[in-house]
């Protein structure tokens, strides 16, 4: 029983409201952000910060879907991958954020970091001019996206993108936060 | 030419496309995981479409709640298609539909009324 204890704690002094860890499906994606809208309706006022939520939360599911290192291809299409996902409130700075964390290729390292280093650098007016930019040359397009993912996460987020990497057991996972 | 129509799910929207109207209709969500997949169908069916008509204007009515990246591209590339056919001649009349508290939808209405601004592209606020 130690194990659900200690979680708890944690879970609670980091604010967390929503935890998933598991295979992430398509099907699961819906049901968790369309559950968890009708959830924080209840909690959360302003329509706009459900909104960025409801963005935000299916841009790093369907991250973690596409890139997890470990993903099942059922379809031609259709991946399921392990991943973990939360969302929670930082007391702190009064925020609520989506999180989440998946094993990565060692070689998505240097792309992830450069991505996200880069939008980071972006202000508002020119992450909009970015993403336009990507729509239209579709330089980063692929099989199932446009890879414009992180810069919709950066144009919802009130702070700039945390990341990091972690080497857990010789296995290389990828962790982000975005405070709405 | 057949008409096109998809019922809506969860994470795809309703697709309505009829060639003897003129009327394209598109609503709902929109976050699949196979967005371009997805969306084969509708571009190939625009595409077609614009090739055969003539003498008819074209209403195009998008109300779209929540679109994923992707989608995002999905509606660059119709918008793209909307706006050759316009500078080939065909008139095209489109209203950007969303809800007065979906804000994210109005911006993005906005934003493609910015990129595209050869065509005439309504933003319809939904009481």
């Amino acid at each position: 029983m130690m194990n659900v204890s200690n979680m708890r704690s944690v879970m609670s002094n980091e604010g967390v409201l929503f935890s998933f860890s598991g295979m992430i499906s398509q099907s699961l994606v819906s049901f968790m952000v369309e559950t968890g809208r009708e959830q924080f309706e209840y909690k959360i006022e302003d329509s706009k910060i459900i909104h960025k939520m409801f963005i935000v939360a299916i841009e790093q599911l369907q991250n973690i879907m596409s890139y997890s290192r470990d993903k099942d291809i059922t379809d031609a299409n259709k991946y399921v991958s392990p991943g973990l996902f939360l969302i929670g409130y930082d007391s702190f700075k009064e925020k609520y954020y989506i999180n989440s964390s998946n094993e990565i290729c060692d070689d998505d390292k240097e792309i992830v970091s450069k991505k996200i280093d880069f939008i980071n650098s972006l202000e508002r007016t020119e992450l909009k001019k970015y993403l336009r930019d990507k729509l239209r040359s579709a330089e980063d397009k692929h099989q199932r996206g446009a890879g414009v993912g992180f810069i919709e996460m950066a144009k919802r987020s009130s702070e700039k993108l945390e990341y990091n990497f972690e080497t857990v057991d010789g296995k290389l996972y990828f962790h982000i936060l975005t405070y709405i | 030419m057949e008409n096109l129509f998809i019922e809506a799910t969860k994470y795809t929207p309703k697709i309505d496309l009829n060639a003897d109207s003129g009327i394209l209709n598109i609503a709902g969500k929109s976050y699949p995981e196979n967005t371009f997949e997805f969306y084969k169908s509708t571009l190939t069916w625009i595409e077609e479409y614009f090739e055969n008509v003539s003498g008819k204007k074209t209403v195009v009515n998008l109300d779209l709640e929540y679109l994923n990246s992707s989608s995002l591209k999905a509606y660059f590339d119709i918008f793209d298609i909307l706006e050759t056919s316009h500078e080939d001649g065909k008139e095209i009349e489109i209203n950007w539909i969303y809800d007065e508290d979906n804000d994210i939808a109005q911006e993005t209405g906005e934003d493609f009324i910015e990129d595209f601004e050869e065509l005439k592209i309504n933003l319809v606020e939904k009481e």
